[in-house]
């Protein structure tokens, strides 16, 4: 048969390659191992350290742990800061998400649009997210204070005395003057990811749809916005979660206040931990908003997933 | 050079690297603790390992890092001090780090004993003492702050010398009678200490009133004389508020203090002492006297912007606004806050401070909160810890204060090392209060803390009655 001879000569070179197979294998397991170490020390066991921690009591220092059993998890759930706290953190989310998500999107288009100083603008709108949120909370700080902040002084040389408010310390601006500064400070990273996924789409398709006289909401409607559709989904993601999770934005402009008025979770859970020295609490409070970020962003994904179906 | 030597050169570089990662583990592993007692430390020592296994996989350098590394550390040993022992402090104050650092230096040449002083900065202090306490690592000696529920872990855990039989012996002579009571822990105190003094203070901290004489002036006003009752001082205020000046803040962190300090009025230090750790009732006149001094402020219009400020900075804020910007007539600090003006506003010099006014209904005389200030701590598992506890002694002698706190404004510990007639005005007011401090024997509780800094803004945003506030200082401290 014609195929012997080739099927003769195959063979000794199948036998030959494995060997070479396994040690490219074992190389690149070698080179993932220190990563695999790094997230198995840093993440998973302090994952695991973290949901026995809540079964435990502990003020911090002492090597004393008792396990308490549910005991933490009981208090967690007559909490009700901890639990208003979490409306704070859907509102931080939904503004991040939409709003943030939004001017992203729009900075990303404009910027792509441009034909001269893109480079610029790329630079510009991503500078904010490059501070430190504690300058940025010190600057806003500053921008916003009632007397001599930059907004309300503004507003009063141009006649609109009536909208000066005291930004962060009334109980009806503070959230959405935090959720400002949020959007403000995480709308680069967005912003980034969106022109990125813009660059990508085929200029041919635009120029296909002028030709069949597609106005340009069309354009976004049918081209842009389907195409982006990968991207959407992880800045959103990503913008939720974040916003969710705002912690330093929130401890360096308000601490939660006026009142509890800008309380979150992760800022009810420092101050559990390193105020109050009650690390177990803590760590049920975290375990317990832990399971409801994987939910939401299970859940985010399947709305993704099946809009994009 | 085929590309199959190529890559053989690739494999051996990368076990010459992996085993200059090992190598670098086992110095840095060596370098830690020798005596480990917890697994927390293994952890630790796992944790080094990881990193600079990882530091050396990356970063071809890493064999080469360590030996200089070494190389370092011996031409260090060539400096050794004559004597050899070398004490670290942790210390949690930068405005005092340079006054540290040179007694340091004044105690090496009289001594041989070599203290390095590694601050850590207020914001980072606690988390830098925590791991050095986990990783069974911590420092010779550290910053005893005067917040006991910071510091009462770290004394329970055994990391702080028992200092009352030296104190006993004769070194108290260096503190005042009311700095010994407050720095006692008693014994059945809430935190389950052994009866004993964990922490020797250096600096005495009060609480008075900034006042700005031209705002007062504006508003026809003259702060020569400061108001001596509260419903005098309200009253100004008001006028303070009518000529469009801002007349009164206090940061949201220091209203629990600024409570505490006025129901001095109506409560003894037992009674306050015993209201803390949960014997006395929060629902009672006295606190609600307290409170209502907050009311009164609020509807007088007392209260700049009609709000406090709040955030992790709020004190520098309202700092900020009395002696950089300068439009607040009035502002309720610590004597530490003279050390700041002198930093950021060193021209400014005419405003003075003044005790808290008294009430117009009060019945007792009114004693200023703080007492104690910062200090330190011994950790008696060091070293050498009775090395140690001959540089704190020196350090609280009055030549040593002295030269401390000529470099630092703050009020020294020791009476010997205040010299009342080198005073500013500036700081009379706070060390007028200096004997007038409360011996509180119980910690406020840091939940009942954040239920008065809440309360108090929500009386101030007049979300909440006085009596509402008074029912979840009662929740908190049954919490």
């Amino acid at each position: 048969m014609a195929s012997t001879p080739i099927a003769g000569k195959a063979k000794p070179r199948s036998f030959a390659s494995k060997p070479r197979h396994r040690r490219r294998g074992l190389e690149a397991y070698l080179f993932l191992l220190p990563a695999l170490v790094l997230i198995g020390v840093f993440t998973l066991i302090p994952f695991v350290q973290g949901i026995v921690l809540s079964f435990q009591s502990w003020d911090g220092v002492s090597t004393d742990t008792p396990f308490v059993g549910l005991d933490n998890y009981l208090r967690v759930f007559q909490d009700n800061i901890f639990w208003s706290s979490m409306l704070n953190a859907v509102i931080f989310g939904a503004v991040g998400l939409v709003i943030g998500g939004a001017v992203s999107l729009g900075m990303a288009m404009a910027v792509n649009k441009a034909k001269r100083f893109s480079a610029f603008f790329r630079t510009v709108y991503y500078v904010p997210g490059v501070f430190s949120v504690v300058v940025v909370g010190m600057m806003f700080s500053w921008l916003l204070d009632p007397r001599i902040g930059i907004l309300n002084r503004f507003l009063g040389a141009i006649g609109l005395d009536a909208l000066q408010h005291n930004w962060l310390n009334e109980p009806d601006t503070a959230v959405w003057a935090v959720a400002a500064v949020f959007v403000w400070y995480h709308w680069g990273f967005g912003f980034l990811l969106f022109l990125a996924g813009l660059q990508d789409i085929p200029k041919e398709y635009y120029e296909a749809a002028e030709l069949d006289g597609a106005s340009p909401w069309a354009r976004f409607r049918y081209i842009t916005w389907p195409d982006l559709a990968p991207v959407t989904t992880i800045v959103s993601i990503l913008t939720l979660l974040g916003g969710l999770k705002i912690f330093g934005t929130v401890l360096v402009l308000t601490n939660g206040g006026p009142g509890y008025h800008t309380e979150v979770p992760t800022l009810r859970i420092y101050k559990e931990a390193f105020q109050f020295h009650r690390y177990g609490s803590a760590a049920a409070m975290s375990v317990i908003f832990g399971l409801g970020l994987v939910a939401l962003s299970l859940f985010q994904l399947w709305i993704s997933r099946r809009s994009n179906a | 050079m085929s590309e199959e030597t190529a890559k053989r050169l690739n494999r051996r570089r990368f076990i010459a690297l992996t085993g200059g990662a090992l190598t670098a583990a086992a110095i840095l592993a060596a370098c830690g603790d020798n005596t480990p007692t917890s697994g927390t430390v293994a952890t630790t020592a796992a944790t080094n390992a990881t990193t600079a296994a990882s530091a050396a996989t990356t970063a071809a350098g890493a064999a080469t890092t360590a030996a200089t590394t070494a190389a370092s550390a011996t031409t260090a040993a060539a400096n050794v001090a004559p004597n050899g022992i070398k004490l670290v402090l942790l210390n949690q104050s930068r405005g005092q780090a340079a006054a540290l650092e040179a007694l340091a230096k004044t105690y090496l040449a009289q001594t041989g004993v070599e203290v390095t002083i590694n601050t850590a900065g207020p914001t980072d202090y606690l988390q830098k003492l925590q791991a050095s306490s986990q990783s069974g690592d911590m420092p010779d000696m550290y910053s005893a702050l005067a917040k006991y529920n910071d510091m009462a872990p770290y004394y329970k855990a055994g990391w702080a010398m028992n200092l009352q039989p030296e104190m006993d012996k004769g070194w108290s002579k260096n503190f005042s009678s009311s700095v010994l009571k407050q720095i006692t822990w008693k014994e059945g105190n809430p935190q389950g200490l052994q009866p004993g003094i964990y922490g020797a203070p250096w600096e005495i901290n009060t609480y008075a009133v900034l006042g700005n004489p031209t705002i007062f002036k504006k508003a026809g006003l003259d702060l020569s004389t400061p108001p001596a009752t509260m419903p005098e001082f309200i009253d100004q205020l008001k006028k303070i508020n009518n000529s469009k000046s801002a007349p009164f803040l206090l940061a949201s962190s220091n209203t629990a203090l600024f409570i505490q300090h006025y129901v001095s009025n109506f409560l003894t230090d037992d009674e306050i002492s015993q209201t803390f750790g949960g014997k006395l009732p929060w629902k009672s006149d006295a606190w609600r006297n307290a409170l209502q001094l907050i009311v009164d402020l609020r509807d007088a219009g007392a209260i700049a912007n009609n709000a406090l400020p709040t955030g992790s900075s709020d004190n520098a804020t309202g700092e900020k606004e009395f002696f950089n910007v300068q439009d607040l007539a009035t502002y309720y600090d610590s004597a530490v806050s003279i050390s700041v003006a002198k930093t950021t506003a060193p021209d400014f010099t005419t405003f003075i401070s003044f005790p808290l006014p008294k009430a117009g209904n009060g019945k007792l005389e009114p004693r200023s909160v703080g007492g104690f200030g910062r200090g330190m701590a011994i950790n008696p598992k060091g070293k050498h810890p009775d090395e140690a506890l001959k540089f704190i002694k020196w350090m609280t002698d009055p030549a040593q204060e002295k030269q401390m706190f000529d470099t630092v404004p703050l009020l020294p510990a020791n009476p010997n090392a205040l010299d009342t007639s080198k005073l500013s005005p500036q700081v009379t007011g706070f060390s007028s209060l200096v004997d007038k401090t409360q011996v509180i024997s119980n910690p406020l509780k840091a939940q009942v803390n954040e239920a008065m800094q809440k309360g108090i803004q929500s009386l101030v945003l007049k979300e909440k009655s006085v009596d509402q506030v008074l029912d979840d200082l009662e929740a908190a401290q049954r919490s």
